[in-house]
């Protein structure tokens, strides 16, 4: 006996609105797919060989954390450098003052290092319910380079449930979702989740090409007390003084932060307690981190203008000095280049074993004055 | 096996929408469904 359906005018309403939430859900899917797409990068002609960090620990090999180094060796020896952007993909200065190093340096003396995205899962997504733009563009001579803003921590597709409570392999207890930010995941794991074999990875990088000084650039909010500062580990604290004197004497002000003994998980805690490398973290001011922003845009991301951080400055809230003109990327990037420069040139004077003698550095007043693009590569 | 779990779990749930869907008459409530299957979907698919 055949079986009769009676269409209804509700079932004719249903069949148009699934058809309508698979479009949006195809259109959406696009939007989030293209965080999936890798930022192309235009190594300068002093690159001596690109690595994966896989290279280090073969674990990582075919997943999302597998990311790229990259090797500038010069030809007389000297110190290791190992440069890290992109530890907080949502912290753009601390990727493009990488980028713009890998694009442009070539090393004479001693070898250089740099990592611009460490936590290349992060990159894949945004936080949610912050309504960030999914990228921000910079110009360059040559057009448009556009680059992802991402998360903080891993994508959860690429690591998933958090634990309620996340213990890193320091011995911190922290809240759930730390265990995908790969500066509360140091020294790492080797069987861990994948954010902390990332950590392990790096770890294993710093150890295996006995990196002497290690920097971890990343950004933070203007009200937080700990911005335009070097972070360091007791084991670094002379070279963080002597940058910092050199800094401010170029009328660069900047703080000396000593790494808590008791803050575990972080790079400035762990790559000094668990290698023998100096260990360093820098941190610029950006509005866009904050909370006191107002739409993130992505012209607050790059040009770092907020009239709730003008008002701030006024009441008093902030820990750095911030005007109607912003803090533009171009100048968050100019503070780490003039860091990283001054910590290089006092390495050799703590040491004269470990010079790193690195050309075409991108000058951090020219960056500061003419932008980022200048040093940038063209898009292809 | 957790994903499998999680896997299952979303599927059953979208089921259920897309079934609420088709059997409820009133207009905003079939909208509604709608709306929340698209969040569905999106996790179906693990897209983020």
């Amino acid at each position: 006996m055949p079986i009769k359906t009676k269409i209804k005018k509700y079932h004719i309403i249903a069949v148009g609105l699934f058809g309508l939430a698979a479009l949006l859900c195809g259109l959406t899917g696009v939007r989030f797919k293209s965080m999936h797409q890798k930022d192309t990068f235009y190594p300068s002609a002093g690159l001596f060989r690109q690595l994966k960090l896989s290279d280090y620990f073969p674990a990582l090999a075919d997943t999302p954390g597998d990311t790229d180094v990259y090797c500038f060796k010069g030809d007389e020896r000297g110190g290791n450098l190992l440069i890290l952007g992109g530890t907080h993909p949502n912290e753009p200065a601390g990727f493009i003052t990488a980028v713009l190093l890998l694009e442009n340096i070539s090393v004479t003396q001693g070898t250089v290092f740099i990592v611009p995205q460490a936590n290349l899962s992060g990159f894949t997504h945004n936080d949610p319910f912050e309504g960030n733009p999914q990228k921000f563009s910079l110009v360059t001579p040559g057009g448009l380079r556009w680059f992802r803003f991402g998360s903080r921590l891993t994508n959860p597709i690429h690591q998933w449930p958090d634990p309620t409570l996340f213990t890193n392999a320091a011995g911190q207890a922290l809240s759930g979702a730390e265990v995908r930010n790969l500066n509360r995941s140091y020294p790492g794991k080797e069987n861990g989740h994948l954010t902390e074999k990332i950590a392990f990875g790096i770890v294993n990088l710093i150890t295996e090409e006995a990196i002497d000084l290690s920097i971890d650039l990343h950004e933070a909010a203007p009200e937080y007390p700990v911005v335009n500062a070097i972070v360091f580990h007791e084991n670094s604290a002379e070279l963080a003084a002597i940058a910092s004197m050199s800094l401010q004497m170029e009328g660069l002000d900047i703080r000396m932060e000593a790494s808590p003994p008791s803050l575990r998980g972080l790079s400035h805690r762990e790559w000094g307690d668990f290698t023998d490398s100096m260990a360093i973290l820098l941190e610029t001011a950006n509005p866009s981190h904050g909370r006191l922003k107002g739409k993130p845009t992505e012209a607050l991301i790059t040009e770092g203008k907020d009239p709730n951080y003008v008002k701030a400055a006024r009441l008093g809230m902030l820990f750095v000095p911030y005007g109607e003109e912003g803090i533009p990327i171009d100048e968050r990037v100019a503070r780490h280049l003039a860091a990283v420069e001054a910590l290089v040139t006092g390495l050799q004077e703590l040491d004269p074993d470990l010079v790193i003698e690195i050309e075409d550095f991108p000058a951090a007043p020219t960056v500061e004055e003419r932008g980022i693009g200048l040093y940038l590569h063209s898009p292809k | 096996m957790i994903k499998i779990l999680y896997h299952l779990i979303v599927l059953f749930l979208t089921i259920n929408l897309i079934w609420y869907l088709f059997r409820e008459k009133q207009f905003w409530a079939q909208v509604s469904t709608a709306i929340v299957l698209v969040m569905f979907l999106l996790r179906l698919f693990l897209i983020k």
